[in-house]
């Protein structure tokens, strides 16, 4: 076992760890459950199945009907989150403590036990359909999924929302085996925080998962493609504007360096873009740029939203300082940075659900969860040299993608 | 948890929640004032003065402002909704004061021409982004129609048309009108000293004003029955529903809010078992909003054109069935665990605290702690659902449709 200050950690033999943060002042407890499959492993095909299979299970488990296990987790009082993302798929959720055990017996139900009825196959795949229908009338959202397809060369690249054809492929036996193949108790990870006791945890961990067994797939490596420009035309009010490009890989020399950075980028009203493109010349609404991270890759978004008659102007600003920020940034842009990002950090840990999901992507992307204390740490060791330093090391090569009425002029891309 | 109240005398009042334990700091001023207390020729007037008050004071200019806030790490921003406008920022402890000093100062605005100019592109822009949002659309329009001449149908963008025409001189008498100390409340919350907030407050607030402000309260005549639209670039069918329901001074708020998450809530709700399990919409819902003197159940509804019928009479249905025979005992049950839970998660910290408690301190004049809204929660009673379903409010459903 390793303890990090009020951090504890250990592995079921099985390979599900489990990982405690008390907070011992709420009367809340929050969990994640994350299990490493996701939109990338998606047999090739079968785009989607994702997404179907985390929705099916919920549909019944162990002693329960679909409506029995959902009035169950109701009368707990459990607000549930989660479900399929790229590498991962994680099952959340935040109730008050003392309901903790009878809720982690009915997820264990749920994730070993699902019924997985075929009359109740065809609902979740139609509820897949139309949400994936509904990206028609969301332009931003539908942007950073075809961005995310046109960027990576890997499976990566694929949307959680899966496929029209991956998802008609689909039937109640290819997503049973799919189940079988994927949902396995290795690398899985089981993050609580709140108010309760790693020792309670644990005890009931070994209860409902001890005897699990299973090693679910491996992941692809990311790779990505050469940056390029595309547009997508239809008939919106403002032109989408979407921008990816190659960062840091997680925990990897100038991974908290190119953190500062696009603090001093996007932080807050008085960062950069904000500054430029919004403040200065009032050319849009939204505009930001945010870190991604992968197993072994990090990458960058940039977004802005624009009417057509300003499209072009807004691309060149953006990319302009996207660019500019590689020449380096001021003492006094370093010190707000730094300062932003230490406070989310302490306010983040004032609620259990952040810090629940915090651990889980932590141990997932890095192996182990950070304590505050220890990012703390490492975020105050960046100087102001290391940052500039990091800055001019890399020349980022962007993919840009943009959506709207008319084509945008074709723009430098590094 | 401790609550102080103070009235200074100017006539602003500030509350506090303090909770020692906290590790941040939040603070919000909470105005009285929304697109409800908007004349037509001045739409969009409140929420255009929302993003000017981010431009500077005699003491900042409008890079100041974001640059302190940015130096503090503060987690802050504004809104404005139909009725009341909302600055707040979250900080640690020890910049509390820093925070305080520069929410107040952007309480007095300068409001110049220039950056009065460039702001309005701002403003369209945002108006353009959400017309490529028909999810909310949908109740742009739909709010104004269903309100049928109450103010608090009045959008709170304004249109293309009102913001291009307005003028500052317009924006200077609102804001002298609304801004009022009176008419407004410094709400704090988490780890913070009274009595050096309260003197700092009174020094920083002493020039202000109070005036004479006031708010119409209509009688609302709602509007019945459905109507469409047809928009040639959707892709799906965005369904608005409004039903006549209990407003934010009301007891039977509580009863009402319960009735709408048995009706539509996100998980094991009627509408979720009969429309989104089944796969038939990606999304249904009904919540409940109690506003300042009026209220309504509002639903919606998200699905592929060819169901768009099939799934409408379904919605419909459900509301109608719960108006005729209720819901049982173990619904109401669930329905109040999961706001408990809701409740308590929120109130955990500073910044979420801040909104309830200002937000409620502005309707009732009363203080509630999140126990007490728990405990009226539970104490709510399927009886109470009854009389709120007495006056048959589904049976007036109004609903609009944007549709390909």
């Amino acid at each position: 076992m390793s303890t990090l200050t009020n951090i504890q950690q250990q592995t079921l033999p099985n390979g599900l760890t489990v990982v405690v943060e008390e907070m011992n002042w709420l009367p809340s407890v929050s969990f994640t459950l994350l299990f490493p499959f996701g939109s990338a492993t998606d047999p090739v095909g079968q785009e989607g199945s994702a997404t179907v299979l985390s929705d099916w299970i919920y549909r019944g488990a162990g002693a329960y009907t679909s409506q029995e296990l959902s009035d169950k987790l109701d009368g707990l009082g459990v607000r549930r989150g989660g479900g399929a993302g790229k590498e991962y798929t994680t099952l959340s959720a935040s109730l008050l403590a003392d309901s903790f055990p009878e809720a982690i017996a009915l997820y264990a139900d749920v994730l070993r036990r699902p019924r997985l009825e075929p009359t109740e196959f065809e609902p979740a795949r139609s509820l897949a359909q139309q949400e994936l229908a509904s990206l028609g009338d969301n332009p931003t959202q539908q942007l950073f999924e075809t961005l995310s397809e046109r960027y990576f060369l890997s499976s990566h690249g694929k949307s959680s929302y899966g496929t029209a054809q991956g998802l008609a492929a689909l039937s109640a036996e290819s997503v049973r085996k799919d189940f079988e193949a994927r949902v396995a108790p290795k690398g899985a990870i089981l993050s609580v925080a709140g108010g309760i006791s790693f020792d309670k945890v644990w005890q009931l961990a070994q209860q409902c998962f001890g005897n699990w067994q299973g090693s679910g797939v491996k992941m692809p490596n990311v790779s990505i493609g050469q940056p390029h420009q595309e547009h997508i035309t239809q008939d919106t009010s403002q032109v989408q504007i979407g921008i990816a490009y190659q960062a840091v890989e997680p925990d990897a020399p100038g991974w908290y360096e190119n953190a500062l950075a696009i603090g001093a980028l996007s932080g807050g009203m008085g960062a950069r873009l904000f500054t430029e493109v919004r403040e200065k010349r009032g050319l849009v609404y939204s505009v930001a740029a945010v870190s991604r991270a992968l197993r072994g890759f990090g990458y960058t978004l940039g977004y802005a939203g624009t009417t057509t008659e300003r499209a072009d102007e807004t691309l060149q600003v953006l990319l302009d300082e996207l660019r500019k920020v590689s020449r380096g940034i001021s003492s006094a842009e370093f010190e707000r940075s730094r300062t932003g990002l230490l406070s989310q950090l302490i306010m983040q840990g004032e609620s259990s659900g952040s810090r629940a999901g915090a651990m889980a992507r932590d141990l997932f992307l890095l192996g182990s969860p950070r304590a505050i204390a220890e990012v703390k740490a490492k975020v105050e060791s960046v100087t102001l040299q290391g940052v500039n330093d990091f800055l001019q090391s890399y020349q980022p090569k962007f993919t840009v993608l943009t959506l709207g009425s008319k084509p945008l002029s074709q723009v430098a891309l590094s | 948890m401790d609550f102080q109240k103070e009235q200074l005398p100017n006539g602003l009042t500030v509350i506090g929640e303090h909770n020692p334990k906290a590790q941040s700091f939040a603070a919000g001023y909470f105005v009285n004032t929304g697109s409800r207390d908007e004349t037509p020729e001045i739409a969009g007037v409140s929420h255009f003065l929302e993003h000017m008050m981010f431009k500077g004071s005699d003491r900042r200019s409008p890079d100041d402002i974001n640059r302190e806030f940015d130096e503090m790490g503060a987690n802050y921003n504004a809104y404005t909704s139909e009725e009341r406008t909302v600055y707040y920022g979250a900080v640690l402890p020890e910049r509390g004061y820093k925070l305080l000093d520069l929410l107040s100062d952007m309480m007095r605005p300068s409001l110049r021409d220039e950056d009065f100019s460039m702001e309005k592109n701002v403003i369209l822009e945002e108006i353009a982004m959400y017309e490529d949002r028909p999810n909310f659309k949908v109740f742009e329009i739909a709010n104004e129609k269903f309100y049928n001449g109450h103010p608090i149908g009045n959008s709170v963008l304004g249109s293309t048309d009102s913001i291009k025409n307005l003028q500052r001189e317009q924006m200077n008498t609102y804001f002298e009108s609304r801004y009022a100390p009176n008419n407004m409340i410094l709400t704090i919350a988490g780890h913070y000293e009274w009595q050096k907030v309260l003197e700092q407050v009174s020094t920083l607030t002493k020039a202000w004003k109070p005036s004479e402000t006031k708010r119409e309260y209509p009688k609302l005549r709602a509007k019945t029955g459905s109507e469409n639209e047809l928009e040639g670039s959707l892709k799906r069918v965005h369904v608005a529903f409004y039903a006549p329901g209990i407003s934010a001074q009301d007891e039977l708020r509580y009863a009402a809010a319960l009735l709408a998450s048995c009706i539509g809530d996100g998980t094991g709700s009627r509408l979720y078992w009969s429309l989104v399990d089944k796969g038939l919409v990606d999304s249904a819902s009904l919540s409940h909003d109690s506003s300042d003197g009026v209220g309504a159940f509002v639903g919606y509804l998200s699905t592929a054109p060819e169901q768009l019928e099939q799934t409408t009479d379904i919605f419909k249905g459900e509301l109608l069935k719960v108006e005729r025979e209720g819901v049982s005992a173990d619904e109401w049950q669930r329905a109040q665990r999961k706001f408990a839970t809701s409740l308590t998660l929120r109130g955990e910290t500073p910044f979420g605290r801040l909104m309830s408690l200002g937000a409620g301190y502005l309707y009732t004049n009363q203080y509630q702690s999140v126990q007490d809204v728990v405990n009226a929660v539970f104490k709510a009673t399927p009886e109470d659902g009854q009389r709120v379903l007495s006056s048959k409010p589904f049976s007036s459903l109004y609903s609009f449709t944007l549709k390909p």
